[in-house]
């Protein structure tokens, strides 16, 4: 059972995106998302189920006719690539968030593809979930929340209803549950390494989430019973990550990613959506405050990682090439890790592809670096 | 560097000059605040409520200018701020963050009491946080939401039918955010806002914006262009930041009677000019040179830039009875106008048509990642238009990667195989 459920959790996240375009029943229920920054529950409250576009390590040449190098990361180009290649085609909607720039453009270039009779394409929504903290913030994301409920509604055929967005919530909040418990396994002494961890936290976002709770807790069970791992524990910040690419790189030189700075992996560590107020503002509220995306305000992500950093041996920064953001908190991070002693290095390399040789390079010393700390200590 | 050949530019620089010495003066002898922008947040409401505002970007094109940049660039670098990270809206923090290590123009700013920028790229966030913190000053953020419906020819919406042009959740909350500000403001400088005086101050705004229409039309019809782009931008620039005060009109006035005395002289400002440029783009500042390079070896002249053209066509609004929401209506989408499908194109190839354009060099920034958005479209367009495209690889600030000798080649023979043959 345990080994199924986590094959089953990770194939959960890791085929859906690559699916698209093979069935085309199983598309037209189909919703994708560029980020992990738009209520599923509405999704899901629509009948759709929502897949994630992801970084892969697939050539994207389509896409890389008409999108600006080393503007847009891996799962955008891939994103881009489905949906000019066709793959898209089926699906009901394509959703993309105000997650970042690079989000926000795509959705602009998507719609030009298909106004310059480039492609056809199933409708394309931006979902302007605005993150900022001005007081105007809260009201407006509450109005697009709503517009995107009337949009699901239309596409769906059929009005979504507050009764029926709690059943969803509720649901879903109970997935969120199994992913904390299942996160919780990450910490202290971690019994799950990170590139096992990421599938099985990541796949909330597109599976079912009964499905999810029962096969969480399952993976619960079978890790609760390992012995602690006792390489050194890396706190992955950064440019958010969309795979376990950085995971295994650090796993290859014997440390484990015992938390990450990812909405794909966030969901568990969030807080529940709120029962108490009504599910668009109690939506709107909580993907504004917990989505990890680049507009997150700095001062809410030092937060997160003041708390995630109190409980690992070291720190990797992901600035990848296309980053225009979130090396800009890079000299805050490094007197953030000097304060505790904590020992960081910059991995420069493209998260969806292979690590590089100079990265594997800096991984291997900061990690000597902890094992030589660790062992001045027992000394 | 080229002579001026206009009085005005002469005149700009001196303003500028003399502007920047008044604020030093005013904010170190009287103690008096200022404010430092981006340069799409609405200074006329920071200058009606008496507290003058620095353009960011307008500060970082005089470090290049002043060749100063590299420095501040290296301290960047060496301090973890990668090279591939945007320069153009950074350059000024680093002034501040290493203050030693290079000079900063005219005495360098002096703090602010106040930071304002709208969020259009990531980094501005960013950017802005790390300033306010080194100065020990307020930031302000205006957040930028993003359009979903972007209506043809917003150039033509924008002046008379400007509540179309934005969707009315965004017009909205942008009017709400500038609302905030100016409570914020009224705050700070201890007045209240008259709303008629802004009014009146857009209607002002509006007047300079015509004579800039005018000023511009004369460029596009003379039989050969008047007056240098370095010197459309130069003088543009200046009024900008002050826009609509008396100066600025008085100005703007100037200008175009000197275009115009140009034009009926047939003074042109590149005799016997074979090829029409195009700039599509942000200055270069390090290196303003190149834009009157091709004028002797091939007749080629920089006509257009996105500088004067845009002023007319992106903030001309008329029917102002709520100047807040007209002013939303301005802020809200500069980055779409400039930089994305399908505005950016739509602009770019309208203006090059009515400038008789015979050939653009569309500027890569490198590291300004949400400027360089779009450009492909841009290209696309201009090239079915039959307008030849060179695209030029540069940063705007940062002149350490910057081959001059190759660009220039590799214009000559653009010029010489797609343009001139
Ligand atoms: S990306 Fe745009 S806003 Fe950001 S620093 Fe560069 S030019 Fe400025
Ligand atoms: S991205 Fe464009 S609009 Fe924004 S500040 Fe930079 S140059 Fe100006």
């Amino acid at each position: 059972m345990s080994t199924t459920a986590l094959a089953e959790l990770t194939a959960d996240f890791e085929q859906p995106f690559e699916a698209l375009g093979r069935d085309a029943v199983q598309d037209q229920s189909t919703v994708v998302i560029s980020w992990p920054s738009v209520p599923i529950e509405i999704i899901r409250a629509a009948g759709f189920r929502p897949v994630l576009a992801r970084g892969l390590p697939l050539p994207t040449p389509a896409a890389d006719a008409v999108l600006e190098p080393g503007l847009f990361p891996s799962r955008l180009r891939q994103l881009v690539e489905a949906a000019l290649t066709g793959r898209l085609k089926n699906i009901a909607a394509l959703i993309v968030p105000r997650t970042s720039d690079s989000d926000y453009k795509c959705f602009l270039y998507l719609r030009e593809f298909e106004r310059l009779g480039d492609v056809r394409l199933p409708p394309v929504l931006l979902f302007d979930l605005l993150q900022s903290a001005g007081p105007e913030v809260p009201a407006y994301d509450r109005a697009r929340t709503a517009a995107l409920r009337e949009r699901l509604s239309a596409l769906a055929g059929r009005q979504i209803s507050h009764d029926d967005l709690a059943v969803e919530i509720a649901a879903t909040n109970a997935a969120r549950a199994a992913a904390r418990r299942l996160g919780a396994l990450r910490r202290g002494e971690p019994r799950v390494t990170g590139s096992e961890a990421f599938p099985l936290l990541a796949a909330f976002w597109q599976c079912a989430p009964e499905r999810y709770a029962a096969l969480a807790a399952a993976a619960v069970d079978a890790f609760a019973a390992r012995s602690p791992l006792t390489g050194p524990r890396v706190l992955l910040v950064g440019a958010p990550v969309d795979g376990t690419g950085l995971h295994r790189a650090i796993g290859s030189k014997g440390g484990t990613v015992s938390a990450e700075s990812s909405a794909f992996t966030s969901a568990g560590a969030g807080e529940d959506v709120s029962a108490a107020v009504d599910p668009i503002t109690a939506l709107a509220d909580k993907y504004r405050r917990d989505s990890i995306t680049a507009r997150l305000p700095v001062a809410v992500l030092e937060r997160r990682i003041e708390d995630a950093v109190a409980a690992v041996d070291a720190v990797a920064v992901s600035l990848p090439p296309d980053d225009a953001s979130f090396g800009f908190d890079y000299p805050r991070l490094c007197e953030f890790a000097a304060r505790r002693s904590i020992p960081h290095a910059v991995l420069k390399g493209e998260p969806a592809l292979p690590a590089t040789a100079a990265d594997l390079e800096r991984i291997a010393t900061l990690l000597a670096g902890v094992v030589d700390r660790r062992e001045a200590r027992v000394g | 560097m080229a002579d001026k050949q206009l009085q005005s530019s002469v005149a700009a620089a001196v303003f500028q000059k003399q502007w920047f010495a008044e604020l030093r003066r005013r904010v170190f002898d009287e103690r008096r605040p200022y404010a430092l922008l981006q340069a799409d947040v609405p200074f006329e409401l920071f200058d009606l409520l008496d507290i003058p505002a620095v353009s960011n970007q307008w500060w970082s094109s005089l470090i290049a200018a002043k060749r100063q940049a590299p420095q501040f660039l290296d301290a960047m670098a060496a301090d973890g701020l990668s090279d591939q990270l945007c320069r153009y809206c950074s350059l000024g923090l680093a002034t501040t963050r290493y203050p030693t290590v290079g000079e900063a123009p005219w005495g360098g700013l002096p703090t602010p009491r106040l930071l304002c920028a709208r969020l259009t790229c990531d980094c501005i966030h960013r950017v802005f946080s790390l300033w306010a913190e080194a100065f020990g000053a307020e930031l302000f953020e205006i957040d930028h939401p993003g359009a979903s419906e972007l209506p043809p020819r917003w150039w033509e919406l924008g002046r008379h039918r400007w509540r179309e042009l934005v969707e009315p959740h965004r017009l909205a909350f942008v009017a709400a955010t500038l609302e905030r500000l100016v409570e914020r403001l009224e705050a700070i400088s201890g007045r209240t806002l008259d709303r008629a005086a802004l009014r009146e101050r857009l209607e002002r705004v509006n007047r300079q914006e015509e004579i800039f229409d005018a000023a511009r039309q004369l460029i596009a019809s003379a039989p050969e262009v008047p007056v240098r782009m370095t010197e459309q931008i130069a003088n543009v620039m200046a009024t900008q930041w002050v826009r609509g005060t008396d100066w600025a009109l008085a100005h703007a006035q100037n200008f175009y009677d000197e275009i115009r005395l140009r034009v009926d002289a047939g003074k042109a400002a590149c005799p016997g000019e074979r090829a029409r440029l195009m700039w599509v783009g942000a200055g270069l500042w390090h290196d303003t040179d190149f834009y009157t390079e091709f004028e002797a070896s091939h007749g080629a002249v920089f006509v257009w830039s996105m500088y004067l053209a845009f002023g007319p066509d992106g903030y001309i609004r008329y029917g102002i009875d709520d100047p807040i929401e007209a002013l939303a209506s301005r802020t809200a989408s500069f980055n779409e106008y400039l930089h994305n499908p399908p505005w950016a194109a739509e602009w770019i190839v309208e203006q090059a048509r009515e400038h008789r354009i015979d050939a653009a060099l569309v500027l890569h920034p490198k590291s300004m990642k949400p400027s360089a958005t779009g450009r492909r479209f841009i290209e696309r367009a201009l090239e079915e238009a039959g307008i030849p495209v060179l695209p030029i690889e540069a940063d705007v600030v940062d002149a350490r990667a910057w081959n001059p000798a190759a660009t220039r080649a590799a214009v000559r023979d653009f010029l010489d195989t797609r343009v001139l043959a």
